[in-house]
């Protein structure tokens, strides 16, 4: 499969008025989606959003303007012969109740005249890439979970390759836990796939997530603000914005970073058999914040946290008074590493690389410093990299 | 349900049905016999024409009422503001009296099947379109969406999505219309259009044994097209079964 193909889309003061209304539902609309990126349309409802969206595949009819994906306008194109070629995602999924879950993937292929080995396989792969068994080809949609048939919905639209692909609240009506994992999925098949996606949403958090470059929307189908979501977070250009994104945009930077991003503590570090003098004299070095020893193996891999009971003792012990904790990675999003430490109800914890060694200690203190930090606020430090950037 | 006078009416239309039948001696030792045995097996032969004209009328009828409620249906799925006085006319037309829309249309269309046939047909219309709206319109708007999004041209989204979607209905309506039409289709006699009835109305009431057996051959006959009808949706519908399971 080619699955390299992407097209950007270009918005050129597209506008619709709606018949009976005096006010345009999107209001001279100008903006460009570089080609496998995700943009995400956010904004309350009413604010054009999921009809500027539906222009591109014109299920909206555009009044007035353009929409360009590559370089040809979607004004040429036969409406029907148009959307074969763009993705499609609702958040009601939409799956048809009387076809298999193979027929449904296959269903954009058919009508584009695949031959049916060639469907068949195209299912088979899809159903792979999206982690369905596939045994659940035969199935039909209502034999599924909801978190299933919306990854068959994502499947379904990407079936032909599309150029571009249309995601209207894709994780909207699933609930919490599977959202996070959906979104999650998704994230890392389009680091694969690398789509050019627009994503409507009307949570300032799943765009955060999800977008490359996020467009906030306000009523009347005007665009505040089109930014990278650090860039949003940082620097929002306009009241509207700053409103819509919250008073808690730091805390949302959070999830933009990783714990990598930010300066560690150092971890006094102790062995198994070490004399606890030299352990106690490396605690007393006036740049340790850490208050207690952290036990770790021959691999530094982190065991345990020693007590100041297990330094009245001559040499180290080999299992440590304190449990460990939460373990963290370098890896780990900075707003779920804080989670981490606010659920275990401690104030700090290890840090470690990819293969288990400790790299330093993340504690509550350093995230509150940088959130009060002016950096958090002026940054241009660039912000989590994306999957794909 | 017909009185005396409308009977005595449609024996001068309709020909000798309703001359004595000869009940021959089988039964005569017994004569307030609900059922005669002897008489049934005897006479068996007597209901084979009529049960072939009686399918003569009730599968033109149906077809025919189907194939224009069908057509109906479709295009008031489509011009959305045509479905109100449809249902209207299809209403009205279900609200004639048989008897009466029988001899109303004689004048027009002369004694016989056809008659009989047009009057048949006119009833299943209401049923079979109403039916056939519900099931287009029961569709979920998620799926028509989904199909529009994806590139399916309006003919291919009604024949692929929304028909398919709908056949449970549309069958639904096929078998009150088919149990209906095959009892009112009884009264065709009276119009010299034969059938089951024949052996109705034509009988000494006195000895109910022939009206007993046309009368269970009507209810065979419903209820094996009935099962037909439910066959052909439990091979169509695959995917409802699938949810139940």
């Amino acid at each position: 499969m080619s699955d390299d193909q992407a097209s950007s889309v270009r918005y050129e003061e597209a506008t619709k008025l709606y018949r009976g209304s005096s006010e345009p539902a999107v209001d001279h609309l100008s903006l460009e989606v570089p080609a496998g990126e995700i943009c995400v349309l956010v904004g309350p409802s009413g604010c054009g959003k999921t009809t500027a969206m539906r222009m591109v595949n014109r299920t909206v009819e555009i009044s007035e303007g353009d929409v360009f994906i590559g370089d040809h306008s979607i004004r040429d194109r036969e409406p029907a012969q148009l959307r074969r070629e763009i993705g499609y995602v609702i958040q009601q999924i939409g799956l048809f109740p009387h076809r298999t879950i193979s027929q449904n993937i296959g269903a954009v292929p058919q009508l584009l005249g695949w031959e049916k080995d060639r469907i068949r396989a195209r299912s088979a792969e899809l159903l792979e890439l999206i982690g369905l068994d596939p045994e659940l080809g035969d199935r039909y949609p209502s034999q599924l979970s909801g978190g299933q048939q919306q990854r068959v919905g994502v499947a379904r639209a990407l079936a032909a390759d599309p150029l571009v692909m249309l995601m209207d609240e894709p994780f909207g009506a699933i609930d919490p836990i599977n959202r996070e994992r959906l979104q999650n999925e998704f994230l890392r098949l389009q680091a694969e796939i690398q789509k050019t996606v627009l994503f409507v949403t009307h949570d300032i958090d799943e765009a955060i997530k999800m977008g490359d470059r996020i467009a906030v929307m306000r009523e009347g189908g005007r665009v505040e603000q089109y930014a990278t979501p650090a860039e949003l977070l940082m620097a929002p250009a306009t009241e509207f914005v700053e409103d819509f994104v919250g008073a808690d945009r730091a805390l949302k930077r959070l999830a933009l970073m990783r714990v990598s991003d930010i300066n560690l503590w150092e971890a006094p570090l102790a062995h198994v058999g070490q004399a606890t003098a030299e352990v106690r004299a490396k605690l007393d070095a006036a740049d340790v914040e850490v208050p207690f020893p952290l036990l770790v193996d021959g691999e530094r891999r982190p065991l345990g946290w020693l007590s100041e009971r297990d330094l009245g003792a001559d040499v180290v012990p080999g299992r440590p008074d304190s449990p460990l904790g939460p373990v963290l990675e370098l890896d780990d999003v900075m707003r779920d590493a804080l989670a981490d430490l606010l659920q275990h109800e401690t104030q700090y914890a290890p840090v470690v690389d990819r293969r288990g060694k400790i790299v330093g200690v993340l504690s509550v203190e350093i995230i509150s410093e940088f959130l009060a930090s002016p950096e958090a606020k002026t940054d241009e430090h660039p912000a989590v990299e994306r999957p794909h950037g | 349900m017909a009185s005396v006078t409308l009977l005595a009416a449609a024996g001068e239309v309709g020909g000798d049905f309703f001359k004595e039948r000869d009940v021959g001696d089988l039964c005569q030792a017994q004569p307030d016999h609900v059922f005669c045995f002897d008489w049934a097996r005897e006479n068996i032969d007597r209901f084979g024409t009529p049960t072939v004209q009686h399918l003569q009328i009730v599968i033109p009828a149906i077809v025919i009422g189907f194939v224009v409620a069908f057509a109906l249906a479709l295009l008031a799925h489509r011009t959305r503001w045509l479905q109100p006085p449809l249902l209207a006319a299809t209403g009205v037309l279900y609200t004639i009296p048989s008897i009466a829309f029988f001899f109303l249309l004689l004048p027009v269309t002369g004694l016989g099947r056809d008659t009989a046939i047009i009057v048949l047909a006119a009833y299943t219309l209401q049923i079979i379109y109403r039916n056939t709206i519900l099931g287009l319109d029961n569709v979920p708007a998620s799926v028509k969406d989904a199909a529009r999004g994806m590139g399916l041209t309006q003919r291919q989204i009604l024949w692929k999505v929304e028909l398919p979607l709908a056949v449970p209905e549309i069958i639904a309506g096929l078998r009150v219309a088919v149990v209906s039409t095959i009892a009112i289709a009884t009264l065709a006699v009276l119009i010299s259009a034969g059938g089951l009835g024949t052996q109705m109305y034509g009988s000494n009431l006195t000895f109910p044994t022939s009206i007993i057996m046309a009368a269970a051959i009507v209810m065979l006959m419903a209820l094996a097209i009935d099962a037909l009808l439910l066959l052909v949706q439990r091979l169509t519908t695959p995917w409802r079964r699938a949810a139940q399971s």
